[in-house]
């Protein structure tokens, strides 16, 4: 009588489980709907209203004047100038990221985390307290002005600039890319090597035709968590850029915060997010067929 | 804690500055949203014991910015009227719309605002004219500052003039004139404050305008007239405006009449400019809100706020330019014997920033304009 009762409780035991196993989505699916799904479907909604920017009341009339004032010369050239400093952003964290991440993963167990420690470690400070300290490296008499006039006998003037705001950017999401780049390099197994090297490979082109395909994943995950924020940044250009170069992330902040004008500010923040979506399709579209060749 | 009498002092104790405590209410800003939403599941931000006779039982919640408070005040007046609590949430904004929408929120009795931010709220319909017979203490408050902020409880103000170092400019500076004149000369050693408000308003007296101007040909004007000094700015600043001119990295800055102060006491050389063609200055002070079931006890803290003694325990505590100036005697030397901060006759030369009704929007987009060309 046992064996028949046995594989049904067994059945009735496995989907019972099965249930909660499902319930430990709910929280993150709550908390995902809420305040992501939510507050971007209001968001969406709000750029189709107009504001009365005296009392603040917003009526929806379902308009999209709100995009069409995007089009715009300011705003435009703002936007490439936001999608120029990401793109060159991005590239930096990958082309600097890329030989540390490569770095860190041929070292020993131990090495390897300390070396990551020391690429995440200054980031338990707060933002905004890095972001300063490089004032303070920028500036005239610095210490990276002073060895520039050391070597070069001219002053680095670099700070409140385009170039300073780079810098702040490349700095601020290195990380981002060495991360995920790292995780994918450190999956490689090394008979890989072994196994590229017995077949004539010398080490360029291990790397290439072995290392390089296999890290590809990193690097586009990479890619996209440094280049989606980036787009949108407005603290570093605000604090290293001394308010002279205007990102598409100031004027978002500014129309909500200064101006109050929110279903403009929503537009803005739409019209950001479709153009990451497009760019970011167009890299998924483009993934199968690089990793193909 | 900064106590009164702990004025900078040769570098001693630096105060935050205002812009750094509005930095700080401006990353608040962002939270706003969910703090009011915290408020809200708390219940009432007001309540009253109801009884005419303990009118002044109750709390009274108040947006204001972090530290900016005199040390003692609200202690002293809860422990004079006990029952009655003062409730600061330090999450106001600095900007106008972030202030009318914080006080649109229905959690607050009173608060801080400028000018600008009360004149759109008076628009809103959101405050309570003052009864000036429960205040009888701002007839503390000079005329001045009382016709720039009418609508509320003058508490201080800001002016924007120059801060400039004469030993390496090597000529005296008097005005606008001679700043946009010096650029080139100076070129990146040149500071503006990034705040549309004040800049444009600055540029906007260079120009012979009211600071407060909504003409278009005038703020193109003045967009036309901050465009052609850019290139010779080295920033435009948020925070630290004239910190640069301690050791010269900046020599000319348009600056707040309290950085000025403050840098002042670590530079001598520093000099404060008023402008011959005139100043904008911000002013602020507290509101009480309509919403409010506990107007008696607001009333009554501002009036105890504006006696001279507590009044000066503010300005000493937050080192800001006064509105009392019965309030002198018990304000520290180091701010009272300044010129920069104490009113005086140069004040007749101040326009006071107020609202821009519509034009804030003229004002955003030259605003940003300027900083993308």
């Amino acid at each position: 009588m046992l064996a028949p009762t046995a594989p049904s409780g067994l059945r009735a035991d496995s989907g019972h489980a099965a249930g909660l196993r499902h319930l430990l989505v709910v929280p993150t699916a709550v908390w995902t709907l809420a305040f992501f799904v939510l507050p971007l479907g209001l968001v969406t909604v709000f750029s189709f209203g107009t504001e009365n920017l005296i009392t603040f009341n917003v009526s929806f009339g379902w308009t999209a004047s709100n995009y069409a004032a995007f089009g715009s010369a300011l705003y435009l050239s703002t936007l490439l100038r936001s999608v120029a400093l990401s793109l060159g952003t991005t590239a930096a964290c990958a082309f600097l990221g890329f030989p540390l991440a490569f770095f860190i993963s041929s070292q020993r167990p131990r090495v390897q985390r300390l070396l990551l420690a020391g690429v995440i470690v200054p980031f338990w400070t707060s933002f905004l307290v890095r972001t300063y300290s490089w004032v303070n490296l920028l500036q005239i008499d610095g210490p990276a002005d002073r060895v520039a006039h050391g070597l070069t006998g001219h002053h680095l003037q670099i700070l409140y600039s385009p170039r300073s705001i780079a810098v702040g950017m490349v700095y601020s999401y290195l990380p981002l890319m060495v991360l995920p780049i790292y995780v994918a390099l450190e999956r490689i197994s090394p008979d890989l090597y072994a196994a590229a090297a017995d077949l004539g490979a010398r080490p360029w082109r291990q790397f290439r035709r072995v290392v390089f395909p296999l890290a590809r994943p990193g690097l586009i995950a990479g890619v996209i968590i440094v280049g989606v924020p980036a787009m949108g940044e407005y603290v570093i250009p605000e604090i290293l850029g001394g308010g002279k170069t205007l990102m598409v992330g100031n004027i978002i902040v500014g129309q909500y915060l200064d101006v109050g004008d929110y279903p403009f500010g929503s537009a803005l923040a739409v019209s950001l997010m479709v153009i990451l979506m497009i760019m970011l399709f167009a890299l998924r579209r483009v993934q199968p067929a690089v990793e193909a060749s | 804690m900064v106590r009164p009498g702990d004025c900078p002092r040769n570098g001693q104790a630096r105060l935050p500055s205002r812009r750094q405590v509005l930095r700080r209410g401006a990353a608040l800003a962002l939270t706003i949203p969910a703090s009011a939403a915290m408020l809200e599941a708390c219940g009432n931000s007001s309540s009253s014991s109801g009884s005419p006779t303990a009118s002044l039982a109750g709390t009274a919640v108040m947006t204001n910015y972090p530290s900016w408070m005199g040390a003692h005040v609200v202690q002293d007046f809860q422990k004079l009227h006990p029952g009655s609590v003062i409730k600061q949430i330090t999450n106001a904004s600095s900007s106008i719309s972030g202030t009318v929408q914080q006080l649109k929120t229905g959690n607050f009795d009173f608060g801080l605002a400028d000018a600008s931010a009360t004149q759109q709220a008076v628009d809103v319909g959101l405050i309570e004219p003052p009864d000036w017979s429960k205040v009888p203490n701002i007839k503390y408050v000079a005329e001045s500052f009382r016709a720039g902020f009418p609508h509320g409880m003058p508490t201080d103000y800001g002016k924007i003039g120059i801060g400039y170092r004469p030993d390496i400019v090597g000529e005296k500076i008097t005005s606008w004139h001679d700043v946009w004149r010096l650029a080139p000369k100076f070129s990146g050693k040149i500071v503006f404050i990034d705040l549309d408000r004040d800049c444009m308003g600055s540029a906007l007296r260079y120009l012979g305008y009211s600071g407060n101007s909504t003409v278009p040909s005038q703020l193109a004007a003045c967009k036309n007239a901050l465009i052609a000094i850019k290139p010779h700015l080295q920033a435009f600043l948020s925070v630290n405006y004239g910190q640069g001119l301690q050791d010269g990295s900046t020599v000319i800055a348009m600056d707040y009449d309290y950085d000025v102060a403050l840098n002042q006491q670590k530079q001598p050389k520093i000099e404060w400019v008023f402008p011959t063609e005139g100043m904008v200055a911000y002013i602020e002070g507290w509101i009480a809100l309509k919403s409010s079931k506990v107007l008696p006890l607001v009333e009554a803290f501002m009036n105890f706020a504006l006696e001279p003694k507590q009044y000066a325990d503010f300005v000493n505590t937050t080192g800001t330019a006064y509105v009392e100036p019965v309030a002198t005697r018990f304000i520290a030397k180091s701010i009272s014997a300044s010129p920069i901060l104490r009113p005086g006759k140069a004040i007749g030369n101040v326009e006071f920033e107020h609202f821009l009704g519509s034009a804030t929007a003229l004002w955003t987009q030259v605003w940003n304009e300027v900083k993308a060309a």
